[in-house]
């Protein structure tokens, strides 16, 4: 029977890679089809297909680290470069977002009034609904890292508590969110204005849907036993993110709601 | 930065919480999410409720500005006209708003 004389991982073939490349043609190019001649087809063709990959591949991840031990420290350790790599990326596709609102909010144009916020815009009340979301991230860090200290003590029952209750502030948030979107008295039509405040706190809005997922996978995982107290980067990993997400919230909330209204 | 007494004591228990040792940690922030983390948040879900309470119901007369409500092209869903969160009380079309209530 062949060894392997090192503590790295020589992944099998897979075809995730391929399907999540074809899913994002797919989706992208059906983007296009849909704006211009009004078919889902393709559009919804390429995020069954993205489903399907991220289902597969990441339990395909699951099954090789968990059960099959492929996961020893140097892989660890190559994981979390991974996962802190991906998150300075997504950091830099905010920082777009946010040089967009400064450029267009520090120097408004004659055609806004020449004042920020534009003539005929009334900006959300940032100590309403927009505080009360500050709060309940806020609040979710908290649980997130209590969450964490639990896994690491084998407090098992306190870590799917804790776990829980950050997936339902993640959840309440979203909701708060969706309610104020549908409250505005502004759309994303309503020029800049609209653009950057809509872009930034949508594309926010859709990380903390992927961090709360994210989330519930480790909940899902802490539950049926995976996460030793020693071993559990997937959990790490998802409680980066949520970080990441909630510090992004941070910064527009001070940036947009506050010093923009 | 910490001024007051409370936020003096917090800030040494989280240091405590956080060293290697590991230990009562998660009963650290178990106290805080109770304590501190929920509380927060519902005295801020006090005060927006208090607040929108307080709101006049009526939206902002509508004036025809050139810089808002832009349609350079349709949207590819409905008619074209409605953005996707569009709330007929409080977001005008470029005509004025919908409906009899206006």
């Amino acid at each position: 029977m062949a060894h392997q004389a090192h503590a790295y991982h020589m992944v099998d073939p897979s075809p995730w890679p391929l399907t999540g490349a074809i899913a994002a043609l797919l989706m992208t190019s059906g983007l296009a089809i849909w704006f211009h001649f009004h078919s889902t087809t393709l559009m919804t063709l390429g995020l069954i297909l993205l489903l399907l990959t991220m289902y597969q591949w990441w339990r395909d991840i699951i099954r090789e680290g968990t059960f099959q031990g492929h996961h020893t420290p140097p892989v660890q350790k190559g994981l979390r470069y991974g996962m802190i790599l991906f998150i300075t990326s997504e950091v830099f596709f905010f920082l777009g977002f946010f040089w967009a609102f400064y450029h267009s909010s520090l120097a408004p144009t004659p055609e806004l009034g020449g004042c920020w916020p534009p003539t005929g815009i009334t900006p959300l009340d940032p100590f309403e609904v927009p505080l009360l979301n500050t709060a309940v991230l806020l609040a979710s860090g908290v649980t997130v890292t209590w969450a964490h200290h639990s896994i690491m003590e084998g407090e098992r029952k306190q870590a799917i508590q804790s776990l829980a209750l950050t997936i339902l502030l993640g959840f309440y948030f979203t909701a708060l969110q969706a309610m104020e979107y549908y409250e505005a008295p502004f759309t994303i039509a309503d020029g800049v204005y609209g653009s950057t405040f809509f872009v930034a706190t949508g594309f926010h809005g859709l990380h903390v849907i992927i961090g709360s997922t994210f989330l519930a996978v480790c909940l899902l995982r802490q539950i049926q036993y995976h996460f030793t107290s020693e071993h559990h980067f997937g959990f790490e990993a998802a409680a980066w993110y949520w970080h990441f997400v909630d510090v992004v919230w941070l910064f527009l909330y001070v940036s947009i709601y506050w010093w923009g209204s | 930065m910490a001024m007051s007494p409370t936020a003096v004591v917090v800030r040494r228990a989280l240091a405590a919480a956080s060293q290697g040792s590991h230990e009562g940690g998660a009963r650290t922030w178990k106290i805080l999410s109770f304590v501190l983390a929920l509380p927060g948040v519902s005295v801020c879900m006090a005060n927006a409720y208090m607040k929108m309470q307080a709101h006049s119901h009526d939206p902002p007369e509508f004036v025809p500005y050139p810089h808002l409500r832009i349609r350079t092209k349709p949207w590819p869903w409905g008619d074209g006209n409605h953005s996707l969160f569009h709330n007929a009380h409080t977001n005008a079309l470029p005509t004025g708003y919908e409906g009899p209530h206006h």
